[in-house]
């Protein structure tokens, strides 16, 4: 089993490297080939969660043991958390690769593309699985330097001045993060996640030494997860990639090497404090507010899905954030284990319903070539997949049942009510509201209103694999509300929360 | 109980299979949906002899056999599932599969050729269903999901193919989906309090803030559900824009059942209300019945015009339930559903007006009451029925609330020394109602008949027959109120009480109706044919279109009157709008915010080591 697992990481990146090379020769290589994969990928990591997910699994890269308790190997490990984290990776993924082929035909350099598109996941894949903080920067960076290139896909002006903006501040983040890895590395003289998290626990630490390592991590991962004040970029970025870049960026790339990574070491690694779960959740307050100020005033369709993943990002952080503080004021177990559970729940649907979001923006500008929502309309009629899709993942988004992200919100906001955050339970309703009223807009003037389309264009629907992923997603909107049964939940989320609950166990369950 | 399978998901599962199919058997689609209905309707009838009980339906081993994976995963949530079955329910489910049947059945003839909303019946279906679970379950968090879904099914029961209709879609499903995600914050807070989700264990006191937060929480659902001040503007909208099928079942029946069924919940069961409470409610009902009526009178559409009188009856609902006392909350509750009836029999008629003339404005109609006769006649009933006109049932309900308000008056309290204040505003409004209503009964029924409008025909069967079975249970409700309907329908719920006036409605109906009679057949004997009719004088003038006043012209002065004229002013320009207003502060706060994203990468820069800066600051201050 254990050695699956390589699987994940392994086969993206030499899809990657044939692409260019196969693809060249034979036409169809490269869209076959990426889809496959990805569903491959889904499939395994789907059956994984749900038939072996109590153990933990590590793979030591070369097979080197410890060496007087000292970890040698590269370590791969699978635990609740990573294995959520690849069903989500893989899923949107095999949807967007199926979404792209049609949709990139009309971009020259397909290979490149589809071979970006590769690495990128096959970055995503390792982060969540490396158990090794160099590593984690390694995967990070594949990733994240196939994004740069892909928001640039378009060539134009536009797109290359995002990415560029893009490069500058995920350049910034990297150092952050690589100068917080080389800040542990200098005290702990390891660079094992399990391992650093055992020394840090063991050894009498500098306050300002963990303060300032922890701030830089803070800062390096909230840039790549886009919180606010470090956001400046993904309204750019994410606006004028292809749309399926955009779904992956904004549904999955985020939270993998922002959230995830975020939640990984505050929670595993350092001992989880009072002062620093506050920071996490001030910032996650923040951007869920001012986010969806700014998505509200957006005309452009995917600048306004934009700033939303922002505010969005912050209920997960909010969600993770609480159960943070409670665990470390010693608060009460089942509400922290609520909160946590609210935060990831709400991780997976708005991986889904942005990813649907995206797709659907994307399928609009496909037809009618615009993105302004001044300058659609009428689409209900000419798009009825698109539309009704769209409607679930609207719905969705701003919390309507019987759509999954109600059912997240609605735990999120029971939690801070339990847990005596009624701030944060206010503000999350408030925003809640003002997401609706924003979707309400882009509903109101892509779908209904008079059409206001450049004449002589002839709308129709999008073609079989762009509605077959749409479609796929907007299931996936209604079916992810089934998570919150208490009996679908301990299958697929539980070990995930149990992983984050029990901080200190991360160590011995993986060293020993 | 196999009553509450048929009751809740024969409609809903019925309503999704329905949707899968195509648009282009929609009457089959109709008739199917009729038949679901009216098995729906017999089941709540059956459910109604049923004694009262609370109990635990096994939501999914109906649907997946025991011991297989998915019963397995999903046996937990049926401790959410638990439904009560009470008087106040029971009244309301059967309430609820009545306007269902009766509406459904104007729609098969009145959504099949002219309006065209897609999965109109599927989504009629589902709300039948959703409504009859928001009503009859116990647990919060199950009512939330229910309650939610109803918001959605209103805004898919209205079709957007302009800017108008549109932006009152839009507004709708904001203002729903906002008071439902205050409605979480209150159920958090009982579930943070009591531990608990289940209404039926609920007796909160409201002495603590926080309890008192959680009421006005739940209280800003029902409020925007049923249309009260200030949640109420989706009303004239929606009202105006959505096929009159589609108001007539949520606006005018549906959603008041709804609201006001949740209100009676909070503030009889699940609430003990403070006095500063009782007074809240009683000002907002009384600014819901005065606002909104004198909004209604300057309407020029008389859709948008009936959509302010559902807000405005509200109030009396609000005032009823408000007072607390066994004989407002009764009144309350039998207003609640003289307004659904009589609120939806002038929704189906003035669509039956719109279906045969395409008109919606009141100046370009008249003289319809020869033509469409069987609607003319409803309307006039519904129409002196909201006007509390002494037989008909809005009388009979508002007597009851004005009684309330005078006994309430009685004892010590705030808000019961104010108690002249309540009742004059009340019966100034009912005053008020009927001003309006001579203008829709004239400007389309009465009057000179314009040119165009010549040939206009009575609509079919399907569509006059609801409307005039609506009229005649208007007839029925208030002739027999305190003999029949309100010991048997509304009693079981409040408890006995005692009338402090005095009123015999089946003795004066009856004495009304046979002067009625009395006059119709005097008027039969006496031979009409002798009768001259005339056009209207003018001063010897010849009569012109253009020199035609429509019964529109009177109300102007209304809106011309120096102080009123002030306050339309302020209330066309939607400051009185709380969606308006709201919506104005949030796209200027977003305004403020675009303006700091300039767009120079060396600023953004600046944010984040600003941002690392201030974290270091703060941590290494905390610790």
């Amino acid at each position: 089993m254990s050695t699956l697992v390589t699987l994940f990481v392994i086969l993206p990146l030499a899809t990657a490297f044939l692409i260019p090379v196969i693809g060249r020769v034979i036409n169809g290589f490269q869209r076959t080939i990426t889809a496959l994969i990805f569903l491959f990928l889904s499939i395994l990591s789907v059956y994984i969660l749900i038939n072996v997910n109590p153990h933990i699994y590590t793979y030591k890269i070369g097979g080197w043991e410890p060496v007087n308790g000292i970890p040698i190997a590269i370590y791969f490990v699978l635990d609740g958390l990573s294995t959520f984290m690849l069903v989500v990776i893989n899923l949107i993924g095999a949807f967007a690769a199926l979404y792209s082929i049609p949709y990139i035909k009309r971009f020259t350099a397909e290979n490149n593309y589809y071979a970006l598109l590769c690495l990128m996941v096959g970055g995503m894949n390792g982060v969540v699985l490396t158990g090794d903080l160099f590593n984690l920067y390694v995967f990070l960076e594949i990733a994240v330097i196939a994004s740069y290139a892909l928001v640039a896909f378009g060539v134009e002006r536009e797109e290359l001045e995002a990415s560029f903006k893009y490069q500058i501040l995920g350049g910034i983040a990297s150092i952050l993060i690589l100068f917080g890895i080389g800040m542990l590395y200098w005290n702990t003289k390891s660079l094992n996640i399990a391992d650093v998290s055992d020394i840090l626990k063991n050894t009498e630490n500098n306050k300002a030494y963990l303060v300032f390592t922890q701030v830089f991590l803070i800062t390096g991962f909230g840039l790549k997860a886009a919180l606010f004040p470090f956001h400046a970029w993904l309204p750019d970025a994410h606006s004028s990639a292809p749309a399926p870049v955009s779904t992956m960026l904004s549904g999955v790339l985020i939270k993998v090497v922002g959230i995830y990574s975020i939640t990984r070491l505050f929670f595993n690694m350092f001992e989880i404090s009072v002062e620093v779960s506050t920071i996490i959740i001030v910032l996650g307050v923040i951007s869920m507010v001012f986010g969806v100020f700014l998505a509200v005033g957006q005309w452009d369709i995917k600048r306004l899905l934009a700033y939303h993943s922002n505010s969005q990002m912050g209920y997960v952080i909010i969600g993770l954030g609480m159960g943070m503080l409670i665990l470390a004021n010693n608060g009460s177990k089942p509400v922290a284990a609520l909160s946590i559970f609210g935060g990831l729940f709400h991780l997976i649907n708005h991986a889904v319903f942005k990813g649907l979001l995206f797709l659907n923006a994307g399928a609009i500008e496909f037809k009618t070539g615009t993105r302004n929502l001044k300058e659609m309309g009428g689409l209900s009629e000419s798009m009825p997949l698109t539309y009704s899709t769209s409607l679930g993942a609207s719905l969705a988004i701003s919390g309507i049942p019987p759509f999954n992200g109600f059912f997240s919100k609605l735990i999120i906001i029971l939690a801070a009510i339990k847990g005596h955050f009624y701030l944060l339970a206010f503000l999350a309703v408030l925003v809640s509201i003002i997401t609706l009223a924003s979707f309400m807009k882009f509903q109101k003037f892509s779908f209904f209103n008079k059409a206001n389309l450049s004449p002589g264009r002839k709308i129709n629907e999008v073609p079989f694999f762009m509605c077959f992923s749409m479609v796929a997603l907007a299931i996936l909107c209604l079916g992810l509300s089934l998570l919150i049964f208490p009996g679908v939940r301990e299958i697929i989320i539980d070990p995930a929360v149990d992983v984050l609950m029990n901080t200190g166990s991360y160590f011995s369950a993986i060293m020993e | 109980m196999n009553e509450l399978y048929y009751i809740i998901f024969l409609p809903l599962i019925a309503g999704i299979v329905l949707s899968a199919f195509p648009e282009r058997i929609k009457i089959i689609k109709g008739i199917i949906a009729l038949i679901i209905t009216g098995i729906t309707f017999f089941f709540s009838l059956k459910l109604f002899s049923v004694s009262e009980k609370i109990i635990n339906l096994d939501l999914f081993s109906a649907f997946f056999n025991e011991g297989t994976f998915l019963n397995n995963i999903l046996q937990e949530a049926n401790r959410f599932s638990r439904f009560n079955i009470d008087n106040l329910s029971k009244f309301i489910t059967l309430a609820i599969g009545f306007f269902g049947l009766v509406i459904i059945v104007y729609s098969l003839s009145y959504i099949s050729k002219t309006r065209q909303i897609k999965n109109y019946y599927p989504y009629f279906l589902i709300t039948l269903g959703f409504s009859a679970g928001a009503v009859l379950t116990d647990n919060l968090l199950l009512f939330i999901i229910f309650w939610g879904i109803l918001g959605l099914t209103l805004y898919k029961l209205i079709k957007g193919y302009d800017e108008e209709s549109s932006s009152a879609a839009k507004k709708t499903l904001i203002l729903i989906g906002a008071s439902d995600g205050i409605m979480i914050l209150g159920i958090g807070i009982i579930w943070k309090v009591y531990g608990t989700f289940t209404m039926s264990e609920l007796s909160i006191p409201t002495t603590y803030p926080i309890l008192v937060v959680a009421f006005l929480a739940l209280l800003t659902g029902s409020f925007t559900k049923a249309g009260a001040f200030p949640f109420h503007t989706w009303i004239p909208d929606y009202t105006k824009s959505a096929p009159a099928s589609s108001s007539a079942y949520l606006p005018a029946s549906l959603d008041k059942l709804l609201g006001i069924y949740f209100l009676a919940r909070i503030c009889t069961d699940m609430f003990t209300l403070n006095q500063w409470l009782t007074f809240l409610m009683l000002l907002l009902g009384v600014m819901t019945i005065i606002f909104a009526v004198m909004m209604a009178l300057i309407q020029h559409n008389y859709k948008r015009l009936l959509g302010y009188h559902a807000v405005s009856q509200v109030g009396y609902m609000v005032l009823g339930l408000g007072l607390g006392t066994p004989l407002g909350v009764a009144g309350g509750l039998f207003h609640m559903i003289n307004h659904a009836l009589y609120k939806s029999g002038l929704f189906l008629s003035a669509g039956s007006v719109e279906k045969r003339t395409g008109k919606e404005n009141l100046d370009e109609l008249g003289g319809l009451s020869k033509n469409m006769p069987v609607t003319f006649i409803s309307a006039l009933i519904c129409a002196l029925a909201i006007s509390g006109v002494p037989p008909l049932n809005g009388f009979a309900s508002k007597w009851i609330i004005y009684q309330g308000i005078i006994d309430f008056g009685k004892e010590p309290g705030i808000a019961n020394q104010l108690w002249i204040i309540w009742l004059g505003l009340a019966v100034l409004g009912s005053a008020l109602t009927l001003a309006s209503f001579v203008k829709y009964i004239t400007g389309i029924f009465l009057g000179r008949k314009r040119k165009e409008l010549e040939g206009i025909k009575e609509v079919s069967i399907l569509m006059w027959m609801p409307n005039a079975i609506i009229a005649f249970l208007c007839i029925g409700f208030g002739v027999l109120a305190s003999t029949f309907v309100v010991p048997k329908l509304i009693m079981p719920i409040t408890g006995e009480f005692a009338y402090i006036g005095i009123w015999d409605s089946t003795t004066i109906g009856i004495l009304i109706l046979v002067s009625i009679l009395l006059g119709i057949l005097i008027y039969l004997i006496g031979n009409i044919k002798n009768f001259r009719t005339e056009d209207s004088f003018i001063g010897g003038e010849i009569f012109r279109e253009e020199t035609s006043y429509s019964v529109v012209e009177f109300y102007k002065g209304i809106r011309d009157y120096k102080l009123f004229s002030f306050i339309y002013n302020w209330a066309e320009k939607k400051w009185f709008d709380i969606y308006e207003i709201s919506k104005k502060l949030t796209l200027g706060f977003s305004g403020l915010l675009s303006k700091a994203h300039t767009g120079v990468l060396t600023f953004y820069a600046i944010w984040i080591l600003t941002g690392l800066i201030l974290m270091i600051i703060i941590l290494t201050l905390m610790s």
